[in-house]
Order: C-alpha cells, then structure tokens, then sequence
C-alpha cells in the first residue's frame, strides 16, 4: 500500500559544508497521521525539514512526495506540490500587517485560488488573528505569532505541514491551544510532521513518532510502542513513567 | 525677505526629483543588501534615451516613458539575472565591483553615443514658469515635485496590493521565511533590480529636463541619491522623501548664499559629513 | 609548489623590471618608453589598491584624491619656487595628511558604505579645484589648470628612472609589508576582524597605517605622472578612471596575491597599447573584462595558476 505513504525519504546523507548533518537516514509520512521528530539539539531535525522543503539539498538519497521526486527542487517548487514549512523561530514578516502575512503565504499559484476560503478556515481556527488582521506582526505576543506562522503555512493548502520547535518559549497554556489547533487541521486531512522539545508531551499528541541521534534514525514506531521502549523512559522521562 | 521664500520652495520642489531618483537605490537595498553603485549611471542612462527618443522620433520626454520604463525594466531583469545574481554568488565584494564595472561601461557608451558634451531634454514647457503670489517658479520644477509623489504612491500601492510587491517586501524582511511560503527569490530579486531600473529611468527623464547633463553626471546622481537614501534612512519611503527635500534645499539654499557654481559642493560635503556622524541615517533606526 | 613560485618571483621580476628600466639607453621608441614609464606608474598604484582591497578589505574609491592633490601639491609648489621634487615628497605627505584627516570620517563605515563615502571624496575635491584657483598663472578652461613650471632642464630619462624605482620599489614595499607586523595583524583581520581584535590587534590602527601608506605611494606615483604630462587639471585628475585602471590591474591579475597586481598591470598596459587606436571603446571594454574575470575567475589570473598547479599537485 504505497499510496499510504505521502513523503518517503530513503539514504539521504545531508552537509553543512564539509559537515555532515544527516547520515543514510530513511523515514516514511503516511497519509493523515501526526508524525513527531524527536531528538537532542543538534541530532539532525531542523536540517531534516529544511531538507524536505528544499532549502538544502542531499547529497545522496531520494525524496518521493504524492508519487514525484522532490529531491532536486527549489523551495518555491516544493511549496506548489503542497509542502509548507512553519520555520523554528516562525519568523514571521515583522514589518507586515497579520493580513499582509497571511496573504503572502498563498503566494504559490496552487493556492491563490482558494486565498478567501483559506483565509476564512484560519480565522474561523485561530479568532484571534482575525481581531488583528490590521495590526503589525511584530506587535502579537509569541503565541500569536506562533498561531500567525501556522495559519501562514495554511495558506498555501498545503498536503503535508512540516512545524519546527513549535512551543519553543510559550506558555503551556497556548501550547495547550495550538495542539488543539492541530488536531483539528490534521482532522481536515492536512499531514502534520512536528518538531517539539517536550518529548512527553509530543507522544501524547502524535501518532507516530521518529526519535534522531547525531543525524540518525534511532528509533521509530506509534507512540505507545515507543513509551514502552526503556531507552526512551530513560533518556527522555527519567522515571519510569508514561501517560499512554 | 521674499528672497528666500524662492529657494526654499524651489528646494522642496526639487526634493521630488530626488526621491523619485533616490527610490530604485532605496529598493535595491532594502531587497538584497545591494547598494548599487552604477544607479547614478542608470539614471543619466535614462535622460539620454529620452533624447534619443527626442531627437530621432520628435517625442516629449514625458511621452517617451512609454518607451524608456520597459526598455530599462527589461534590461535591469537581464542584468540581475546573467550578472548580478552571479555576482552575489562569488564574494560579498563582488557585487560592488561589478556594478562598477557596469558604471563605466554605460559612462563609455553614452559618450560614444552621444560625445561628452553637455545636453538637456527641451521641450515646449522647459522655460514656462508658474506664480505663487508674486514669485515666479519654473513649471518643471513643479511636474518633478509631481511625478515623485506619483510614482512613490504606485510604488506604495504596488508593494502592498500585489502578489509580487508582497513578496519583494517579504523577501526584504526574511529572505529565508519567503522562500519558505513559496516565493522564488531569484525572480523576485529579478523583479526589484528590473523596477528599480525603471525607476531610475524615470528619474532620469525629469532630471534631464531639470538640469543638463553629460556621460559623466552619474557620480553626482548617485551621490544626490545616495545621501537622500542616508539622510531618511534606508528602506523607509516617507524618509526617502524626505531625505529628498531635505538635499534638495541644501542645494538650493547653498546656491543661494554661496553662488549657484559651488551648490554640488555643499550637497557633496553635507552627505560625507552625515555619512561620517550618522551611518545609518538620520532617521533611521 | 606553490610556496616555492611565490618566494622566487621576486628575482625574476627585478631583472625584468631592471631590463624595462634600461630600455631608453638601448634607444626604444618613445612610445615603448611611454607605455613602460605607464607600467611601472600603474604597478605602485595598483599594488597600493590591492593592499587596500586585498589585504585590508577596505575597498577604496578615493585613490585620485591621494594622486590628485600630491600632483596639485608638486605642480603649485612649482609657481612659488619649490623644487619639483622636494613637490613630490611635499605632495605625498599631503595625500597621506588628507588620508589621515578623512581616515576618522570613512572608518566608521564598512563595506558598501566605506566605498560610497571614498567615491565622493574624489569628486568633492574636484569640485574644490574647478571653484579655487590656488595661484595665478593657471592655464585657461574650466578651474585651476596648471603647467608645472620650472622643469625643462629636468631629462625625460630622469623622470621614467623616478618612475621605475617607485614601481619597483612598491613591489618591495608589499613584500616587507605582508612579511611584517602590520601584515601579520592585516592576516588577523582578514580572518576574523573579531577575533583580531579580542587577541589585541588594533584593527583601527592595523587599517590606518595602511591607508596612509597607501595615499603616500600612490601620491609620489601620481605627483610623477603628472611630472613627465607637464600639466595638471581637475577634471582628468580626481577622474573615476584612476579608480578603474587599479582595480582592474588588481582584479585580472588577482586580488589578496603579491604577483596579481605585477601580471595585471602589464596586461592592462598591453590593453592600453592594443586600444589606443579605438580610445573611445577602451573603457567599454575594459568594464566588459573586469566583469567577466569577476564572474569567471574572482581570484585572476593568479586563481588559475594556482587551480593548475594544485590540480597538478593532486595527479602527482
């Protein structure tokens, strides 16, 4: 059942210069699921997404999305095939108005068609950016700015949305809201691959989880399997605890 | 009294000329860091197609943006793509030297062209005046103030209405983030330098009517916008506006208490004086 | 291999420049003479420019202010009785006194700032001398246009000699720079201007002395210059094409290298002599090079002798 896998990476083996950030690693992104990356700082996912999105390209190894090869392609191109990326950071445009922000993200011409219904589907999931939709990007608290990053990403009807460090210095009160978020954007069918430092917390959420060390898969499975394993309980929880 | 009142309104007036050629610099540099050295050039580019135009076809300078606006647009996406985006590849000094290249070559051709002497667009308006109460001013002085307010409002209009004048700002901001929402930065930087171009071709046309010029007028150009640029600091349009005003009355006032044939000087030594206090502008960030 | 091209050159060259220096005894044409007297003027200018751009990182657009106001300082010393070559030095010191005095100014500046603010140096300062006319006696047309006065008992052969030991000498000069302190702090810079910094090299100071020395020589190569043309004006003096000559000579032959300046002047001399029929064309085509070696081969001439021989080195 190929047409269950939406992103199948296989051997790619990524460099940052003469450094080698990612070493024969494989992963698959079925179709619907929450998938998680999990791993140390410099274990390798941030240059995992940005490798996917097309900002760095492999050396060696092949990227399939939706049956083509992604492997070669610019950004711009790999945002019309329907991957978006929710950088680490959100990095939103400070200088932009909310409105400004989110328009740009249906830049690509896949998803300028449907810019109002998109644009009604992100307000309707975060109100909030609505009451600001005037106001400057640089003025919303970090939440907001989270919440304004997705609903960027939204934009561009994306197939599978690649969210980096998601909660990386928010309050568990709006992380709270953004899981919530996310469930109900996976629920329209949209494939979520996330980035999260509160490894706990993410195999609550996902479904399934990838755990990196030093740029290689370590370990993968649903969530529970992975709770069950020791190595997790010890290198992530300490106790022998786990909520699932 | 009323001596001074001329200057001054003469000043402001000519501050949108400087804007307008001051913008494309502003652009060039907000979008990709480029400060680029041969805009003064692609300005005096743009008042010898106007006499070209004038002199071969018999068409009114203004009219013969018609011409001149794709022409330079045209060219400032070739050089962007073939040159300068390669240029960004090498060096961070690379781009600087080529774009000096670029200055001499187009220096170089417009002399063979059009020989070294100075020459002025003239048109039927070029002496007409106009009175403010009883003080008489030169009409072109008054389209310059127009046309810089004209093309700063399609500029503001275009940047924040279109799909592409979003990206370029967005591209301005985070280079990485737009490329991410699927923006093409290449095309995009293709686009800038293009309008950039043009715009100089535009500045080009009314400064031409304005003063005269020679293959050799792009360094004062350059340095008019340049210091406008750093005077309202870079990347802000109502600053480069007025920055604009602000140059244009150093030259005039300094015109009127030094004598008109050391003006350039003063507006020289005021913009190396603001660019060794305040870098960044004076009102900048 | 390569350290061994680099620490022999310099005899070789010598006996080049020495055979070149000897060429109006031999009776050469006075053109050959010419184009040679041009060598050797360009040679110290452009060395002095790559040490600026190359090994300072300070890309200079006011070197016709240093060669202009020293030719201004010898020609004007020769009305009110100064020797021409006590003008010489006179002028240098001036050119490295201006550099001083604007030094404070365009440091604070980097990069596309620091070349924006030298550009306008030059033109500020023409537009200085098309106003001002020092002394009397100045030539007719536009401002303070000057014979230099007093130098007809002064031999041709002297002045091309001047000129050969300035060019040389500059060659030299660089050697004992880049072998010295300063060259040591310079090579600190240029790795890391940060660093240098926190392991004590004062970068503002590192900078200083090489733009003085700089204005210096180009100076004393300026002031010669306009010794042998025998007049001075502003408008070909504080001229953008100075500008383009030395970075053109640093850019062909290659920048950062010790030799790039020696090969590219004399290709831009052969240049000179190759277009002197078709003057108006020769800047067009010299900015057509100068972007074409910067996109080709950022490193000159020199970047693809070294890519050989290492290619080389890796077969054998």
């Amino acid at each position: 059942m190929t047409d269950q896998v939406l992103l199948k990476i296989s051997n790619i083996e990524v460099f940052h210069g003469t450094f080698q950030a990612l070493w024969n690693l494989s992963l698959e992104v079925r179709r619907g699921e929450m998938l998680a990356l999990i791993g140390a700082n410099t274990s390798g996912k941030t240059t995992l997404m940005d490798t996917v999105s097309g900002l760095l390209h492999p050396a060696k190894g092949i990227m399939e999305f939706n049956g083509y090869d992604i492997t070669c392609l610019d950004p711009y191109q790999i945002v019309e095939l329907g991957i978006t990326q929710v950088p680490e950071g959100r990095r939103i445009f400070p200088e932009m108005t909310v409105f400004d922000n989110l328009m740009i993200g249906s830049y690509c011409s896949c998803a300028r068609k449907n810019r109002i219904l998109n644009l009604g589907r992100v307000y309707e999931l975060f109100p909030r950016l609505k009451e600001r939709k005037k106001q400057v990007a640089k003025t919303l608290s970090g939440g907001e700015q989270q919440m304004l990053a997705i609903g960027r990403g939204l934009m561009a009807d994306p197939k599978l949305m690649l969210i980096d460090e998601m909660s990386l210095g928010l309050a568990p009160i709006v992380i709270d809201e953004i899981f919530k978020a996310l469930k109900k954007i996976q629920e329209r069918g949209i494939t979520i691959l996330f980035v999260e430092q509160n490894v706990k917390r993410t195999l609550e959420e996902a479904d399934r989880a990838y755990i990196l060390e030093n740029g290689r898969v370590a370990l993968s499975g649903t969530s529970a399997e992975l709770c069950e394993k020791d190595q997790v309980k010890k290198a992530y929880f300490g106790i022998d605890e786990c909520a699932i | 009294m009323n001596d001074i009142i001329t200057p001054i309104i003469m000043g402001i007036m000519l501050g949108g000329l400087y804007a307008l050629i001051a913008l494309g610099l502003s652009l060039l540099f907000g979008v990709m860091r480029l400060i680029n050295l041969a805009h003064g050039d692609f300005v005096v580019l743009g008042s010898y197609l106007a006499y070209g135009i004038a002199t071969y076809l018999g068409l009114d300078p203004i009219l013969s943006l018609i011409i001149i606006v794709p022409v330079m647009f045209g060219l400032g996406f070739l050089i962007q793509k073939y040159i300068m985006s390669r240029a960004f590849a090498v060096s961070s000094d690379t781009p600087l030297i080529i774009a000096f290249g670029i200055s001499l070559i187009i220096q170089n051709a417009n002399q063979i062209a059009w020989t070294p002497l100075s020459r002025g667009l003239n048109t039927g308006y070029s002496h007409a005046s106009f009175f403010l109460g009883s003080l008489q001013f030169p009409v072109i002085y008054l389209l310059d103030l127009i046309a810089g307010i004209v093309v700063m409002l399609l500029l503001r209009e275009f940047l924040t209405r279109t799909y592409l004048g979003r990206a370029i700002t967005a591209a301005s901001q985070d280079k990485r983030a737009a490329e991410l929402m699927g923006i093409n930065a290449k095309r995009v930087y293709g686009y800038a330098f293009a309008i950039a171009m043009a715009f100089a071709g535009i500045g080009g046309v009314f400064l031409g009517m304005t003063f005269p010029f020679t293959p050799t007028s792009g360094i004062s150009f350059l340095t008019i916008a340049f210091g406008t640029v750093i005077i309202g600091g870079l990347g802000s349009m109502w600053g480069t506006f007025l920055g604009g005003i602000i140059l244009g009355l150093v030259q005039t006032l300094g015109g009127y208490f030094f004598g008109p044939a050391s003006q350039m000087l003063i507006v020289y030594v005021i913009v190396l004086v603001i660019l060794a206090i305040r870098p960044q502008g004076l009102f900048g960030r | 291999m390569i350290s061994k091209i680099k620490n022999d050159f310099l005899i070789p060259a010598t006996l080049v420049f020495i055979i070149l220096a000897l060429l109006p005894l031999i009776g050469a044409p006075r053109s050959w003479v010419l184009y040679v007297f041009l060598f050797f003027i360009y040679l110290a200018m452009a060395n002095m420019w790559n040490l600026l751009a190359g090994y300072s990182g300070l890309i200079s657009l006011c070197q016709p202010a240093f060669l202009g106001l020293a030719g201004y300082t010898m020609a004007i010393g020769t009305w009110v009785g100064v020797p021409w070559w006590i003008g010489i030095i006179g002028g240098a010191i001036i050119a490295a006194l201006f550099a001083l005095l604007i030094s404070g100014a365009v440091f604070r500046l980097s990069g596309i700032y620091f070349a924006i603010g030298t550009l306008v140096v030059p033109e500020a300062i023409r537009m200085v001398f098309y106003l001002w006319k020092p002394v009397g006696g100045a030539m007719h047309g536009a401002g303070a246009g000057y014979m230099i006065k007093g130098i007809e008992g002064v031999s041709q052969h002297a002045i091309f000699w001047l000129a050969a030991v300035v060019g040389i000498g500059s060659v030299y000069l660089m050697r004992f720079i880049i072998k010295s302190k300063l060259g040591l702090g310079l090579a600190s810079i240029r790795d890391n201007q940060r660093t240098a910094a926190s392991i004590g090299v004062n970068v503002f100071r590192v900078k200083l002395y090489t733009f003085l020395i700089s204005a210096f020589v180009t100076g004393v190569a300026g002031a010669i210059y306009y010794l042998n043309q025998g007049y001075i004006e502003p408008s070909a003096t504080f001229n953008v094409r100075w500008t383009m000559v030395m970075l053109l000579a640093t850019v062909i032959g290659g920048i950062r290298t010790e030799q790039g300046p020696i090969i590219g002047t004399i290709i831009v001399v052969i240049l000179y002599f190759a277009l002197a029929r078709y003057a108006g064309y020769s800047f067009l085509i010299q900015g057509i090079i100068l972007i074409v070696i910067m996109l080709l081969s950022p490193q000159g001439i020199m970047g693809i002798i070294k890519r050989l021989f290492s290619r080389k080195g890796v077969k054998n």
